[in-house]
């Protein structure tokens, strides 16, 4: 059972209430996140703008000119690329950090009664606002290629709602399982790999056979991947039908991830 | 406040004369130079009283050395600050006794009575461990373990039936054996473990010591760790703001504050961790085995801040450890824990005699 912790007032003034003591840490946690991933490093917080960049450039290299997959259709192929990429970053990263997070806190964990939920939470936020600063490369590239930003890209924080409660419900489910399964740490870098070919990022979805095709419905990030196309690279509002199954995805991984973590957590700290 | 360590080509060394103590009454404090003599150094001394409450500074002077009169027998703190026209500041300080030591600094406090409100009360709590056999640590070990029927519990008591009621304004000690629950005990109080039999209830806000490497990041400088670890702990920003200078004070780090958690030593760790759950009144203070890395000086000057803080009424003190002279010194009352069951409880007297003849 939670033990009820009684609010005093008056001299109690030096303490947040439960709710806004969360939002606090959250708030100081993804500061330290951001002060460690950039502290002394001479180009400091440019880099999340010219790594996406450079991932790109590469891989454009490689895929039109070695592969050369073929881009009809598609506007602008290295804009293809980018957003793929840091669509899929963000949620890589999200997760990866988000599955460690509870056991990373576990010295915390055993002494201080902190909502546990906070640290995944906080590692989608952290990769949340890294998705920001990458969008800034984005907007480089869209520039450059002369695919210029339309008011479609007015819908992204919704997508950033759906998205954001995929990776939020999918740390919780890796975090509470790895503090159980280590093994879950290991395969979930596998899986990552597996999924990133399995999402068409940085080749045409038109080279996909028939039944490969059939299989990306049942690919969450194959429909992120194709909303944040859609706003910005084909600059059409998307389908009622792909917001449905974004928003389907979104919510549903967020009530499995919730409903295992809070079954799961008063058991952590036993195993951590 | 700018330390240019790398190109630093002096360093200060202070040294205390307190030969004149005697006739005139004060103490000297020298300064002196190794390496290269610094270009027109100016001096700015400092001193204050061991538990930090008295203070004061001289202007800045030329003069290398300080003579200081102390105020009253303790222990005093004398430090100076050389800065030259660089820019280049360094601190160097001594600690210097005067007259008798200030004898036991902590007596306990009297034990409440019924009439004064509990805050922590701790009703048959049992713990209940489901051992090795049944923590796997890979998925592999567990189907194995499914396929095999090998799923069986043998569980292992780790608390057996504790209870106890702590009152406010208490300063009560858990003692016990390594391996004996005293642990598992304050998890439970500290409401992150949930007992498997009985009730822990515990009213108003605890503040634990944080360890190394627990809500301290390594990477971050004091500063920093000192808003991370106030955040984790529920202080409000405002309120950490406010109190940023009194906790560096305390933590005697006022020129260390910039420099990354990882150059410091485990002590100076320690004192911030006190520092930070001590800046405010909780309710409750947990005090563990995290003090005892903190040099001398510095635990006296904790057991004042304890003392300080229990003299208010309001505090409560839960301190664990298996060093018996601590707890001795502190608590007016003792729960004695040995293999997870109660062996005793009462006066810190009767009880500490009790576990001393243990080793008998």
């Amino acid at each position: 059972m939670e033990q009820p912790i009684r609010e005093q007032d008056g001299t109690q003034s030096a303490w947040y209430p439960e709710r806004q003591k969360s939002a606090y840490i959250l708030r100081q946690l993804v500061t330290r996140d951001f002060k460690l991933k950039y502290r002394r490093s001479f180009l400091g917080v440019l880099w999340s703008v010219l790594n996406p960049l450079l991932m790109m450039l590469i891989m454009a290299a490689v895929f039109s000119t070695m592969m050369r997959f073929s881009s009809d259709g598609i506007p602008s192929y290295p804009l293809y690329i980018i957003l793929g990429n840091v669509t899929f970053n963000l949620m890589s990263e999200a997760t990866s950090q988000g599955m460690r997070s509870i056991i990373d806190a576990a010295s915390l964990l055993k002494k201080v009664r902190i909502r546990r939920w906070v640290f995944p939470v906080e590692k989608v936020m952290f990769a949340m606002l890294n998705f920001a600063f990458s969008l800034i490369a984005v907007l480089i590239v869209m520039f450059a290629v002369g695919v210029y930003p339309t008011w479609t890209a007015l819908l992204l924080p919704l997508f950033l709602v759906y998205l954001g409660m995929f990776c939020v419900g999918l740390s919780m489910l890796l975090s509470s399982l790895s503090v159980f399964f280590r093994d879950v740490m290991h395969l979930w870098t596998v899986v990552l790999t597996a999924w990133t070919y399995a999402t068409p990022l940085f080749y045409p979805v038109s080279i996909l056979p028939e039944w490969m095709l059939a299989l990306e419905r049942f690919n969450p990030m194959y429909h992120f991947v194709g909303y944040v196309r859609e706003l910005l690279l084909y600059q059409q509002v998307p389908s009622i039908a792909l917001n449905l199954t974004c928003l389907g995805f979104g919510a549903g991984m967020l009530i499995i991830g919730l409903l295992v973590f809070r079954k799961t957590e008063r058991k952590f700290i036993l195993y951590i | 406040m700018s330390q240019k360590s790398a190109s630093i080509p002096w360093v200060a060394i202070a040294s205390i004369d307190d030969s004149a103590l005697e006739n005139d009454g004060y103490v000297a404090l020298n300064i002196s130079f190794e390496g290269a003599e610094p270009e027109e150094p100016r001096f700015l001394y400092n001193w204050r009283s061991g538990d930090g409450l008295e203070r004061g500074e001289t202007p800045e002077q030329q003069l290398s050395n300080f003579n200081f009169l102390p105020p009253h027998d303790g222990r005093f703190y004398l430090s100076a600050q050389i800065s030259t026209a660089d820019g280049t500041v360094q601190n160097v300080g001594e600690w210097v006794l005067v007259g008798e030591d200030d004898g036991p600094i902590f007596t306990r406090p009297p034990i409440p009575d019924d009439s004064v409100e509990p805050v922590i009360e701790v009703n048959d709590v049992s713990m209940v461990f489901n051992m090795a056999s049944e923590q796997f640590n890979s998925l592999k070990e567990y189907f194995i373990a499914i396929a095999r029927h090998e799923l069986n519990f043998k569980a292992f008591r780790a608390l057996d039936h504790i209870s106890f009621t702590v009152r406010r304004g208490e300063a009560f000690g858990l003692v016990g054996t390594n391996g004996s629950g005293k642990s598992t005990m304050l998890k439970i109080i500290a409401g992150v473990l949930d007992a498997s039999e009985g009730s822990c209830t515990v009213t108003g806000s605890i503040a634990p010591l944080i360890e190394l490497g627990a809500g301290f990041d390594l990477d971050l400088t004091a500063r920093e760790n000192i808003y991370l670890n106030g955040a984790l702990l529920g202080y409000r920003k405002e309120f950490i703001d406010e109190h940023l200078h009194d906790i560096i004070e305390f933590a005697e780090l006022e020129n260390f504050m910039d420099m990354p958690l990882k150059n410091y030593s485990s002590g100076m760790v320690a004192r911030i961790a006190f520092a930070i759950a001590t800046i405010t009144e909780p309710d409750i203070l947990i005090v563990d085995e995290t003090l005892a890395v903190g040099d001398f000086l510095f635990q006296q000057k904790c057991q004042r801040r304890i003392q300080e803080l229990v003299g208010t009424g309001n505090v409560t003190v839960l301190l664990v450890s298996h060093s018996i002279e601590m707890v001795e010194g502190m608590c007016d009352r003792v729960c004695w824990i040995e293999k997870g069951k109660q062996r005793m409880i009462g006066p810190t007297d009767e009880v500490c005699a009790a576990y001393r003849s243990l080793g008998r």
